[in-house]
């Protein structure tokens, strides 16, 4: 062997997860300084404020007992179509929305479909499912101390991980529609009418049947601590199942589709 | 050059392009890209050409056929491969908010480069582009060179071996476009480059290779001289100057010359067809004696016209005269 013989310049040094973690970390960023994003935050303070301090108002210069369960419910009811709608929308746009030469100038790179896909679909949902429960923490507790305070502390978390895990399948299958739909104007349309049109047809089910209107009616029971545990958990599971097929269903798709 | 031993950086074997069953964009493509090799991809509008470049990066999926990438197939998740690919679209577009330095940071972490290597080589990318002053500024209030320069910088971050560039001179002005075929001059000595351009002379001047394309179908492939060579070659002008007696009697004397199809004189300017039967030299030569016999001096000669640009337009025009022939001939034109 030569001495002098000159060593191999050091191979590139390539770190496989990092290009996951580019895009999940732009995304939180993006998606935290969409107007989309910040218009939901925004409507939903302003709507829990409001709502609060006029109960507040009954409750401590009227005089009527104004119950803290009843009224989260109230709100929850009243403002979570506007909540799934701004919900869906952003999902839908983790995808959709980086199209044409953004799109080719991100996974023309050492990405694959499959990291990308993951990588936004989890940033999505880390954004929306925080600032969710961040929301309904603040409120669950603001409306507790200002009126009458019936929530129990596992009533209130039991309520907010089915309502986390509604959320989750709307987010999987909100951005698996972003990423196989031509255009997010067709992905949205699509979206919405399939999620309203499902709640609409599914509030006409009788009793035994899930039904949206009940299931938030009897949400005031549960925030009560009248709730079966296994029952909370087997919704949750549903839904996160729903989740999780969302996400095998355009993660599959999207690492076959033209961009 | 870091292409594979004794393979071909790129291959494609009826490579075929199918929009929705709707469109079709690209047909029955066979090609192979040597390394080393500036391939400049010339056609219409609606030729193919992008369509192309996508499939070879893996943005899109063949309807049939295949692509190999230094000897890999490609797909979407072909990461590993993509890797040793630089690439610049059309109008380049980038993340809104971004600075230059942020912008090569992602995209050198896409390319999975860790700290160490990822951050010495967007500054000096940074100043090589020169950027250096707006390094901290929004991208998005760039000007198109600049902006150009910046994703010719994205395109290097990960050192390529297989630049592919499409429409780089698209929207620059006149120095950035000198600018910009310098740089593909100087990355052409250690990298094998696949160049889309509608500019011929961009072409002329930078490629050794050349593909055409022409609704989908490859009518061309090979070096821009065999291109060249499709052309008729002997057409010259000629900048004359001395006693405009001399220089008429010169021309009646090279017009009765039987390897001349035709010698006709403007201004002291002589615009001579040879026929290519024989040497363009010795023809060359003759009409040269007698110029020197009559006392007339040759300020300038040149052949006619731009030889790319006119070759390219007589085979696209061959192409779409060929009718139903394509279908019993398809390859061979670009063999």
């Amino acid at each position: 062997m030569d001495a002098t013989t000159t060593a191999a310049p050091p191979a590139p040094r390539f770190n496989p997860l990092l290009p996951y973690f580019a895009v999940f970390r732009t995304d939180l960023r993006l998606t935290v300084q969409s107007w989309v994003f910040r218009l939901w935050v925004l409507v939903s303070v302003v709507a829990a404020v409001g709502y609060g301090l006029y109960k507040f108002g009954i409750h401590r210069e009227v005089g009527l007992v104004q119950s803290a369960s009843e009224h989260t419910g109230v709100l929850l009811r009243s403002v979570g179509l506007v909540t799934l709608a701004f919900v869906s929308l952003l999902a839908l746009s983790g995808v959709s929305g980086e199209r044409g030469s953004v799109a080719d100038s991100v996974l023309s790179r050492g990405i694959s479909r499959h990291q990308y896909f993951l990588a936004k679909w989890h940033a999505r949902t880390l954004v929306l499912l925080g600032a969710f429960a961040v929301l309904a923490a603040v409120v669950l507790t603001a409306y507790h101390f200002l009126l009458e305070p019936d929530v129990t502390l596992g009533g209130g978390v039991a309520a907010t991980l089915v309502a986390l895990a509604v959320l989750a399948a709307v987010i999987a299958w909100g951005v698996t529609v972003g990423a196989l739909a031509n255009g997010t104007v067709i992905g949205i349309t699509l979206f919405w009418l399939a999620l309203f049109g499902a709640i609409f047809l599914l509030s006409f089910l009788p009793d035994p049947f899930p039904s949206p209107v009940r299931a938030v009616t009897q949400m005031r029971s549960v925030l009560r601590g009248n709730y079966d545990p296994t029952e909370v958990a087997k919704l949750a599971g549903l839904f996160l199942t729903v989740a999780l097929a969302g996400a095998a269903v355009g993660l599959v798709g999207y690492s076959r589709k033209d961009v | 050059m870091a292409a594979d031993a004794a393979g071909l950086v790129v291959e494609t074997s009826h490579l075929t392009k199918i929009y929705q069953d709707r469109q079709i964009a690209l047909n029955d493509l066979t090609l192979g890209i040597e390394p080393g090799a500036v391939l400049g991809l010339l056609g219409p509008n609606g030729a193919g050409k992008t369509t192309f470049l996508r499939l070879v990066l893996g943005l899109h999926s063949p309807t049939a056929g295949w692509c190999q990438v230094f000897g890999r197939r490609m797909h979407p998740n072909a990461a590993d491969v993509r890797r040793r690919i630089g690439y610049i679209p059309t109008n380049p577009q980038f993340p809104r908010g971004m600075s230059p330095i942020e912008y090569l940071d992602y995209m050198g972490r896409l390319f999975g480069m860790t700290r160490e290597t990822r951050k010495p080589k967007l500054a000096k990318l940074i100043r090589a582009v020169d950027l250096l002053p707006q390094s901290g500024q929004p991208i998005s209030n760039f000007t198109p060179g600049m902006t150009a320069r910046l994703a010719v910088a994205a395109s290097l971050i990960n050192d390529p071996d297989l630049l592919i560039w499409d429409e780089p001179t698209h929207g620059l002005d006149v120095e950035a476009r000198r600018g910009m075929l310098e740089l593909i001059k100087t990355l052409a000595a250690e990298k094998t480059m696949i160049l889309s351009s509608h500019n011929l002379s961009d072409v002329d001047e930078v490629c050794n290779h050349a593909a055409v394309l022409n609704k989908g179908h490859l009518i061309f492939h090979g070096t821009l001289q065999d291109l060249k060579g499709k052309i008729r070659k002997n057409h010259y002008e000629l900048d004359l100057e001395g006693d405009q007696k001399s220089i008429a009697k010169s021309v009646q004397q090279v017009k009765g010359m039987k390897e001349v199809i035709s010698a006709g004189l403007r201004h002291r300017r002589l615009e001579l067809k040879l026929t290519d039967d024989v040497s363009n030299t010795g023809v060359l030569a003759m009409v040269f004696q007698t110029l020197f016999d009559n006392k007339v001096t040759l300020v300038t000669v040149r052949s006619i016209g731009m030889q790319t640009e006119t070759a390219y337009l007589d085979l696209v025009g061959k192409e779409e005269q060929r009718g139903f022939a394509r279908l019993y001939q398809p390859q061979a034109e670009a063999a």
